[in-house]
């Protein structure tokens, strides 16, 4: 037990713990559906993973402020019409051009949210839930009801979903794939080693301290959301790439997808605790169950929804539970090392909140 | 310890810290009057007062929470301004709280550099730790710098605050009541932390409510009573009756008189009533048409003895006798039902549901009365036990159907006690029933106090005004930190022997509490 405890963090258990589900319910699919695991399925779920992966790298930046970030859908929503129909319009916009245009817009969107949560003082529930029915209004008018077509798009974007980079048998190693790997890894140095990072887990985890701490909480709350808004324009772009065909419907329910990604992927909503790999690890098992349960006959697409809430209350209760335990256990453990020193107080107040 | 002696303090060296005519005012509350105030480098200065006498108003002052009406601020001989905390901490002045502010997720090194701008653009974890464990060691304390500060004991987080002041050069420390949650242990631990700070220079200003530990540890103690500076002495001039003549000595004279009552006949006993780790062996007789005062300063648990008895928080040991009946009480519907109502300290959050109007809040507790046969409200019953109120405790208000939260101070201290008297309570339980009201308002309060006392009604007063307790109740009961201090009669009660049991100073007073 002890080495246990010297090795890993309560958070690390649960990220294990996330990925041996994982295993489990591949193995579990395996012995349901008859070819359920082979190349094609990792291609598939590597891809139909990548939007809502990026928007919960997104969405873990404003949870562990304590936030919430609602308008995500309907900012991937109008990014993707956006840019569609940029490229639409003008065939030889520059790749690279169009990537950094849907994270500006992206990004706007989200400093709007930032400066009426974070200056406003508007809580951000009422905040984003105004902005996600605004901006999805903006697009049904901005579009006219013009769906952007396949037909319409440069070639390059198109074919972009299925472009791989390495190939081991018939296992590809996607671009957006890579993409995402790219982005939880830049997002996870960045809370792990950069100040912003740290007074992000900060202001989550004692608001009143962050104020007396004396650094700009404001800015970073802003800055949490500016940058969700960015990634869910990034996610616009490759939702773009991906369907091809956008309408006014697109993107829709995904804030609640990311929502539920980084909840089964421990961040706790009640802000300061949580990693950006925890979120994609959520993300991974979400899109598996909806994917594997779209094949799996047996239970009614009805119930795919009701299987999906389950999880996330499975997920909120191990956290209240099993991850209160083991921080108790963490805390003694770390007591009784201290403790080596003669100690002459009989009693020891363990004040685990 | 013995304190340092004047020469020590004041030659050649100046104050580093000089607070001069200092007044600060909250609406109807003159919260600092004229205060003058020094602080020298490397000095313990004991800060001393009754509750509202002004310390948390000084303290964040000086931490630039608050700026003072009047007066002025000299760092090292040069007047400043001070406007946030941030500006405090460029100043070099610090302040550690009764409820440490860590960050309980982050660990202990991040939590001791939080407030750090000047440490490079990435957060280099080793050179951190390291730097963190180096000021640890320095303090002598012994931490593991890369767990998370959730799991660490109160003391330690205090540890680790005070680690995070040092890291920021600080040259004013203030502690503000830091030993309010500590064992007897952690406090030697953090007296020796103190002494340490002061030997190498810093100055801290300590507040406290526990006297002997004031004395332990300050070369000068200076006591506040009603936002006016009464002493400042050195620790070799003062005595223990000296610094509590100076906290109380209040006038008594603005206060209603207590109309002697007959005490009826019993009403409810209450017998070692205890609540885990919150207070135990609390003994008392309350008779009906009596006042019974519940004395103590912030910290000495009243208010949970009063939540318990209403059900809000059960105890969990001891027995209570109603009408010569034991009951467990463990929910407010049932001491509602036995005739115990409960009007809280927090009329703005707990008692009254602010947009609603003072008939509705009135008849809340009691609303199964105003229903009729198809389970609907009746209105105007409810307006009319309103009107009743109204002229009976002359609360002014254009009409009943106005919103609580558009009436004055006052005026909804009256609509809570209407809404509890309105349950036809045996006993009446009122926490700070004066708190923040002006002087007629409070006036009306003490006579409606001694008019339902005549009419049978046994009240518990629970207050923090030391003058009002002994003015108004027939017994005062004192407690300290959980603990009952023993019960005084009024015709014996002095202000300074109900503080000194409040303070835990004399032994005499122990005895009784046995």
């Amino acid at each position: 037990m002890n080495f246990l405890i010297r090795r890993f963090r309560p958070e690390q258990i649960r990220e294990l713990f996330l990925i041996l589900l994982i295993v489990l319910v591949v193995a579990f699919f395996s012995t349901q559906i008859s070819g359920y695991f082979n190349a094609r399925f990792i291609n598939r779920i590597s891809t139909s993973v990548v939007v809502v992966a990026i928007l919960a790298v997104g969405q873990t930046l404003v949870f562990l402020t304590r936030n919430f970030d609602l308008s995500v859908g309907s900012i991937t929503g109008f990014t993707a019409y956006f840019v569609g129909q940029q490229l639409w319009w003008h065939q030889d916009i520059p790749p690279l051009a169009a990537v950094l245009l849907a994270i500006g817009v992206g990004a706007f969107m989200g400093s709007i949210n930032g400066v009426l949560v974070a200056y406003g003082k508007v809580p951000s529930i009422i905040t984003t839930i105004s902005t996600l029915a605004i901006y999805r209004s903006v697009l049904v008018e901005y579009s006219d009801a013009v769906p952007i077509t396949t037909n319409n798009l440069p070639d390059w974007i198109v074919k972009l979903p299925a472009v791989s980079l390495i190939e081991v048998g018939d296992v590809q190693f996607r671009l957006v794939f890579a993409v995402l790997l790219l982005v939880v890894l830049v997002f996870q140095l960045v809370l792990s080693y950069l100040p912003f990072g740290r007074r992000l887990y900060a202001i989550g985890s004692n608001p009143d301290a962050a104020q007396i701490a004396g650094f700009p909480a404001q800015r970073i709350v802003f800055m949490a959301f500016v940058l969700s808004g960015g990634l869910a324009g990034l996610a616009g772009f490759i939702f773009l790439a991906r369907f091809g065909n956008i309408s006014v419907l697109a993107g829709i329910g995904l804030e609640f997808a990311s929502i539920a990604a980084v909840v089964v992927g421990g961040v706790s909503n009640m802000g300061g605790s949580g990693t950006v790999f925890g979120a994609l690890l959520g993300a991974v098992l979400i899109d598996l169950l909806e994917n594997s349960l779209f094949r799996w006959q047996i239970i009614s697409e009805f119930w795919r929804d009701a299987i999906l809430g389950m999880l996330i209350l499975l997920a909120v209760a191990i956290d209240y539970v099993v991850i209160g335990r083991l921080r108790m256990m963490w805390a003694r453990a770390e007591l009784q090392m201290e403790s080596e020193e003669p100690q002459t107080e009989p009693e020891v107040a363990i004040n685990v909140r | 310890m013995n304190g340092k002696t004047q020469e020590e303090l004041t030659p050649e060296k100046k104050p580093i810290l000089e607070m001069r005519h200092i007044s600060k005012r909250f609406d109807m509350t003159q919260a600092l009057d004229d205060v003058s105030f020094d602080l020298y480098p490397g000095e313990i200065h004991g800060l001393v007062g009754e509750n509202g006498a002004g310390k948390s108003t000084l303290i964040k002052i000086i931490t630039g929470v608050y700026s003072p009406d009047r007066g002025e601020i000299l760092l090292d001989g040069t007047p400043v301004q001070i406007h946030n905390s941030q500006e405090a901490q460029a100043f070099g002045i610090a302040a550690i709280y009764q409820e440490p502010m860590v960050f309980p997720d982050l660990n202990v090194a991040e939590n001791i550099f939080i407030s750090h701008r000047d440490r490079g653009p990435v957060v280099r974890w080793g050179k951190m730790c390291e730097d963190a464990q180096a000021i640890l060691a320095e303090l002598d304390v012994r931490l593991d710098v890369r767990m998370a500060a959730r799991g660490l004991t109160l003391a330690a987080q205090q540890a680790v605050e005070i680690a995070k002041a040092i890291s920021l050069n600080v040259r004013v420390l203030i502690m503000d009541e830091p030993t309010a949650s500590l064992s007897s242990h952690e406090v030697a631990q953090l007296f020796k932390l103190t002494r340490s700070l002061s030997s190498q220079g810093v100055s801290i200003l300590f507040i406290g409510h526990r006297l002997e530990e004031v004395f332990e540890i300050s070369d000068r103690v200076t006591v506040l009573r009603d936002g006016k500076k009464i002493s400042s002495r050195l620790r070799d001039e003062v005595t223990s009756e000296g610094v509590i003549r100076d906290m109380v000595g209040r006038p008594v004279s603005d206060f209603f008189a207590k109309e002697s009552t007959d005490r009826g006949e019993l009403l409810m006993s209450v017998r070692d009533l205890g609540k885990e780790n919150v207070f135990h062996g609390i003994n008392f007789d309350v008779y009906r048409g009596e006042v019974l005062g519940f004395a103590g300063l912030i910290g000495s648990r009243r208010t949970d003895v009063g939540l318990a008895l209403f059900g809000v928080e059960p105890a969990d040991s001891g027995e209570i006798l109603f009408e010569g009946k034991p009951h467990k009480i463990h929910s407010p519907q049932q001491a509602l039902k036995l005739g115990i109502a409960y009007a809280t300290e927090d009329r703005r959050q707990l008692g009254l549901n602010l947009p609603m109007s003072i008939a509705s809040n009135i008849s809340l507790p009691m609303l199964p009365r105003y229903l009729n046969r198809l389970g609907l409200v009746r209105r105007r019953d409810e307006v009319s036990t309103a009107e009743e109120f109204r002229q009976r405790l002359s609360i002014r208000t254009s009409s009943v159907m106005v919103e609580v939260e558009k009436l004055s101070g006052g005026n909804q201290q009256k609509v809570m006690l209407s809404k509890w008297l309105n349950a036809d309570p045996k006993l009446l339980i009122l926490d700070e029933p004066t708190r923040g009201i002006d002087v007629g308002a409070k006036a009306e309060v003490h006579h409606m106090i001694n008019d339902l006392a005549a009419r049978g009604l046994a009240v518990i007063l629970i207050s923090s005004d030391l003058p009002e307790v002994l003015a108004m109740s027939d017994r005062i009961l004192v407690m300290r930190e959980g603990r009952q201090m023993g019960v005084f009669e009024h015709a014996d009660a002095t202000q300074e022997e109900v503080m000194t049991a409040a303070m835990g100073q004399s032994s005499k007073v122990r005895e009784v509490a046995q």
